[in-house]
């Protein structure tokens, strides 16, 4: 009998070592519960229910997959509605990109369809708050402001140039959680970059946007050496979804259960 | 021990089995969705808001998706009913416009007002604003999910900003669609005389 007890509680510790090990899926990081200080907060840092990350922002590669099992997203196909013009204009053809870029983050991607995408991985974009909070740390600690030389270096990456060719995603530095490229490579989209109100717009005394755009000062931001955090927000509140830029691309982020 | 050893191995088994399956459930999204033939209407072009394929509870507890609006313009805002003074002021502006309209032609258009408060806006909370503003009986108010949501702000332009006290910071903007479900217009900002717009309904009416 007691064998019977033995072999049930044996095998109960197993399934929960597997669970346990299958918890953070494949080419994510697990981001714990914190908090980050968002631009136009002053000191009231915001926090963060814990969550999945992308190590890499998606690749050509991995786009290409996705349109084999959704060819309506294609270049030639996709709907006006979802993607401007430009829509994957860095692809040499409909359906492929060039070889050398196939390890390179995919650009050129609207809104629209990064959620799709994200979706149809059982993922979803990541929001402003939880892609800020992993672009908040730095290599070896989760605040990269106590860094040395941290800061310089994401305004250094910020300030050069877009090569005319994209390097391959993995290729400029992983960061305290593992999570790679969230400076330096591309910008990427977030689930909710549209609440970023360039104008407080139904309470215009309030609107959160006052303290973002306030020329020359920022009285209420929080952090004022955060230049490439103001070059981010800018972007996005002028973003719509259906456009298209060579330098904006995407990962996926997933709940946390 | 040997017993105990094939438990082992058969629960192993079991596990992996399983895991495997979740696996394949994964990108499932992508393939129920072609079975579905999600195929818009012949006469909808790529900019229609028909190919949305979200759905929408109304406050009569009736479902709703974009393309069911087809054959009339539609004048539409996204609103919130908790919302204390720029969503009534929309309203208000919707109603103005709706009173330039001869009987004829308010027969011809569609009112529409989308909830970008999902998780307050039931059908009777929904319902309570409809009376409380004396809304015409054929006016539609809907809702979904945050997702369908947030898409809907996408595509109509419409920024959104969750505030701590369950309020939203938004942009005022009156759309208004054609018969196909494109966007013909856009009026943005709060107590605007209504000439546009009723210039532009007649010449999707007429």
């Amino acid at each position: 009998m007691s064998i019977v007890y033995r072999i049930l509680f044996s095998s109960a510790l197993l399934v929960a070592a597997f669970n346990l090990r299958a918890q953070t899926p494949a080419g994510m990081a697990m981001i714990p519960e914190g908090n980050y200080l968002p631009l136009y907060a002053g000191n009231n840092r915001t926090s963060v229910a814990p969550f999945y990350i992308d190590k890499h922002p998606v690749t050509n590669g991995e786009f290409l997959k996705f349109l084999e099992s959704e060819p309506g997203w294609k270049k030639s196909a996709v709907k006006r509605l979802f993607a401007d013009e430009g829509y994957l204009k860095h692809w040499v053809s409909d359906g492929m990109y060039r070889s050398a870029e196939k390890n390179s983050p995919v650009v050129n991607i609207s809104w629209f369809a990064a959620k799709k995408y994200c979706e149809c991985q059982g993922k979803r974009l990541p929001t402003t708050a939880e892609w800020e909070r992993v672009a908040e740390a730095g290599w070896t600690v989760a605040d990269g402001s106590r860094e040395p030389g941290f800061n310089e270096w994401i305004l250094a990456m910020a300030s050069k140039p877009a090569p005319r060719s994209l390097p391959a995603v993995g290729t400029t530095k992983a960061n305290y959680y593992g999570v790679w490229d969230m400076h330096g490579l591309v910008w990427e989209w977030t689930l909710d970059f549209n609440s970023i109100m360039s104008t407080g717009e139904s309470r215009a005394a309030t609107g959160s946007g006052d303290g973002l755009f306030c020329a020359g000062g920022s009285a209420t931001s929080g952090d004022v050496s955060n230049y490439a955090a103001f070059l981010r927000y800018a972007l996005r509140s002028s973003l719509k979804a259906g456009h298209v830029l060579q330098n904006l691309g995407f990962r996926c982020a997933a709940d946390k259960k | 021990m040997k017993k105990i050893s094939r438990y082992f191995i058969l629960l192993l088994a079991v596990t992996a089995l399983s895991c495997s399956q979740k696996k394949q459930e994964a990108p499932s999204c992508c393939s129920t969705k072609q079975h579905e033939s999600p195929e818009p209407l012949p006469a909808v072009s790529g900019e229609s808001l028909f190919l949305l394929d979200s759905k929408w509870e109304t406050y009569r507890n009736d479902t709703l998706k974009f393309e069911d609006l087809a054959g009339k313009p539609v004048v539409a805002a996204m609103i919130f009913t908790n919302c204390p003074s720029a969503c009534p002021r929309i309203v208000a502006d919707m109603k103005i416009l709706e009173e330039g309209l001869t009987t004829a032609e308010r027969e011809q258009v569609r009112f529409l007002l989308i909830s970008m408060d999902p998780k307050r806006d039931n059908p009777e909370q929904m319902q309570k604003f409809a009376s409380d503003h004396r809304l015409n009986p054929d006016w539609i108010m809907i809702r979904s999910d945050r997702m369908a949501t947030l898409e809907m702000a996408n595509v109509l332009g419409v920024r959104i900003n969750p505030l701590d006290d369950g309020g939203f910071d938004h942009s005022n903007t009156i759309h208004i669609l054609n018969k196909t479900g494109e966007i013909a217009y856009q009026q943005h900002g709060l107590a605007l005389e209504p000439t546009e717009l009723l210039k532009q309904i007649r010449t999707l009416i007429n």
